[in-house]
């Protein structure tokens, strides 16, 4: 029995169809089925299965848009092996889109033709939204963000508190009653986010930002209402949530009057925030939208904190994050504040735009029916991570870090996972 | 032998001499087919470029952190180099394959303007082209193979990938011909190639360069190309 209806087939062929611009209608048309991305994507490499090569999941989407859209596709659809948009076609999709692609990009930057794969695999989950196929595993992080304000339903009290109890602690660590992590303060330069992982598992980061700013004297304020840098919205393909995120964000920034906006350690959130979210909202923003990772960075250079080189003992690597460095073209600071604090820091192989994802980006991490995979395209990580022997792996993603503390355990490298901001915070003086 | 028009029979006698309809009386039916496909796939193609023009590109409200017309150009240069892209250096027979196949191609094209507007070229260069054509053509035929045996990319291929490479592969083989003995089925070919090369996976012909002046233009604004380090 057919479980997609025909309103629904309609709805998913309207995202195919009712484009604004010419870039979907370009890679739509780009692919030569060259096969020569193979090698670049993770899941390929790691289960060697033709149907994770990235350009099979171009021709997913390819040969829906060929079959209603195109002459040969309509007319003579074996010729381009033109496929139905049916309950069997979209339910492979699901699969593919969501379950085999971290929308990591990587293939995109080495693909012989220039095809933003990555851009169609997304376009294939807005697809898959119009159709209502969202896993419903990922849909839950999108419905507790528009519910409850952030990601993990934390409740306003719970979080209230989390900051108090940090803010005591910061007092008695720096030895002074000053230091505070302030909230809802009006006029501040800076308004800063988090991602709800931190105030639910990982406070210690909170602490770790909070103590770069006191040694940094700092005009900033977290907000109670929307501080959540997530944005699920872009992973699931649903643009309309995509958007109320983004705007209750955009909208906090201008209620608290804050100059800039600091995006924490979060890659898809920053992207998602500073790349996508001006287009989801058709404007530009009026203040500043930049990650902590150039703020701290530019703090080092302006002299406005010191670090001790010397605190660091152990060598260090860099996980890159896929949507703040190839994505978002954040690769050189990270860089520059590890070079600040570490004597030893070496890279992995490859490193920057080319890095490989760590598995756990596209919402994999949200999605545990594909556990058993995202662990398995992990290994390609962990033996990045044992070549260069480093007892410390850095990465300024909180997503990133959760999937390489997995990664850790899964494959016991016995290295410590931190983010950038711990290390830095770490070597203050 | 080259063809030319004034090589093609004599109109009848008494017929009015209007230049043009003489040259069209006089022009062979293959001639006419090649001059027909090639009006066609230069038209379609160009409704393909006029469609991508008039739909405009993405219009982006981010701040830009890097330079759109930096990274478009490094789309077009640096970004296409073999050191660079992974579908090249680990894949360095092929490229090398495919750039040659390429380069034949194009050759193909430009030789077919020639053939059909008379203009012969010395012995000695038609040898040259013709064993050059006689090589990419090879490299055509090692891509066929390779994507027959190799099981991922059987297994990713179409009717339309087989037939774009055969077509494209006997062209070349043609024009090597042509160059040297005139065939009818060179213009047979040809006509075939250029109906098809709207309609199947050749007109990436045009959305190749739409893909990476959109790559770059992504790479640039966001600072990612050129590379900073
Ligand atoms: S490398 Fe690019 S053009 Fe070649 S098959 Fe992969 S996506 Fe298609
Ligand atoms: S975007 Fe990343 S995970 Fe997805 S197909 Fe490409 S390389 Fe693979």
């Amino acid at each position: 029995m057919a479980i997609l209806s025909e309103k629904n087939i309609t709805k998913g062929l309207s995202i195919l169809q009712n484009y604004t611009d010419n870039k979907l209608l370009t890679h739509l048309n780009s692919c030569v089925h060259c096969g020569l991305c193979a090698e670049s994507c993770m899941y390929y490499l790691t289960y060697k299965e033709a149907r994770f090569v990235p350009a099979q999941k171009v021709d997913f989407i390819m040969s829906v848009y060929k079959r209603y859209f195109t002459f040969l596709g309509k007319h003579v659809p074996f010729l381009s092996k033109a496929r139905d948009l049916n309950d069997e076609s979209s339910s492979e999709m699901v699969d593919l889109f969501f379950g085999a692609c971290t929308l990591c990009g990587r293939c995109t930057m080495h693909c012989s033709i220039g095809v933003d794969i990555a851009f169609l695999v997304r376009t294939g989950r807005v697809m898959l939204a119009e159709m209502g196929m969202i896993p419903a595993s990922i849909q839950s992080t999108v419905d507790a963000s528009i519910q409850t304000g952030n990601n993990m339903g934390i409740t306003k009290e719970e979080f209230v508190d989390t900051i108090q109890w940090l803010e005591d602690d910061l007092k008695d660590e720096l030895e002074d009653p000053e230091a505070r992590i302030p909230l809802n303060e009006k006029g501040k330069k800076i308004l800063y986010t988090l991602n709800p992982r931190e105030p639910k598992f990982f406070p210690l980061s909170i602490s770790a930002m909070a103590k770069i700013f006191h040694f940094a004297k700092e005009s900033w304020t977290l907000s109670t209402e929307m501080y959540d840098v997530t944005n699920y919205g872009f992973f699931t393909g649903n643009i309309g949530e995509a958007t109320t995120i983004t705007k209750r964000l955009h909208e906090e920034v201008k209620n608290l009057e804050a100059k800039e906006l600091i995006l924490a350690e979060c890659g898809h959130g920053s992207r998602a925030f500073r790349w996508e979210g001006p287009n989801y909202l058709n404007q530009s923003f009026e203040y500043t939208a930049r990650t902590s990772v150039e703020l701290i960075a530019d703090y080092l250079k302006e002299g406005r904190i010191r670090v001790d080189k010397n605190r660091l003992k152990q060598r260090v690597t860099l996980h890159d994050p896929c949507n703040l460095v190839r994505n978002g073209g954040i690769i050189n600071e990270q860089r520059y504040i590890l070079h600040q604090i570490a004597n030893d820091f070496v890279e992995m192989t490859p490193y920057g735009v080319d890095n490989f994802c760590c598995g756990g980006g596209g919402g994999q991490l949200a999605m545990s029916e594909y556990n058993e995979r995202r662990m398995g395209i992990g290994g390609r990580k962990a033996d990045q991570i044992k070549d260069t022997k480093a007892n410390i792996v850095v990465t300024p993603c909180h997503n990133c870090v959760d999937q390489l503390i997995q990664i850790n355990a899964h494959y016991k490298l016995n290295v410590q996972i931190k983010t950038l901001a711990e290390v830095v915070a770490d070597a203050l003086i | 032998m080259s063809y030319s028009l004034s090589v093609l029979p004599e109109a009848p006698a008494g017929l009015p001499v209007y230049p043009n309809l003489t040259v069209v009386y006089n022009m062979s039916w293959y001639i006419f087919l090649t001059l027909l496909s090639l009006t066609l796939c230069l038209g379609s193609c160009l409704f393909h470029i006029g469609k991508l023009v008039s739909m405009g590109k993405p219009a982006d409200h981010s701040d830009p952190i890097g330079n759109e017309k930096e990274g478009i150009l490094y789309s077009f240069t640096g970004g296409m180099s073999p050191s660079k892209k992974e579908s090249a250096f680990l894949h360095l027979p092929t490229y090398i394959a495919g750039l040659l196949y390429h380069i034949g191609t194009f050759l193909s094209f430009g030789l077919l303007l020639l053939i059909l507007a008379g203009i012969s070229l010395p012995a000695i260069v038609k040898l040259i082209l013709g064993g050059f054509l006689i090589l990419t053509a090879s490299c055509g035929l090692g891509i066929f193979v390779k994507r027959f045996i190799k099981p991922h990319l059987r297994q990713l291929s179409n009717p339309d990938d087989y037939i774009s490479n055969l077509l494209v592969t006997a062209f070349q083989v043609v024009t090597a011909i042509q160059l040297h003995i005139p065939i009818i089925a060179y213009f047979m070919i040809s006509s075939a190639l250029l109906l098809y090369l709207p309609l199947g996976k050749l007109k990436h012909m045009v959305y190749f360069f739409a893909a990476r002046y959109q790559l770059g233009f992504f790479y640039g604004r966001r600072g990612v190309w050129p590379p900073k380090n």
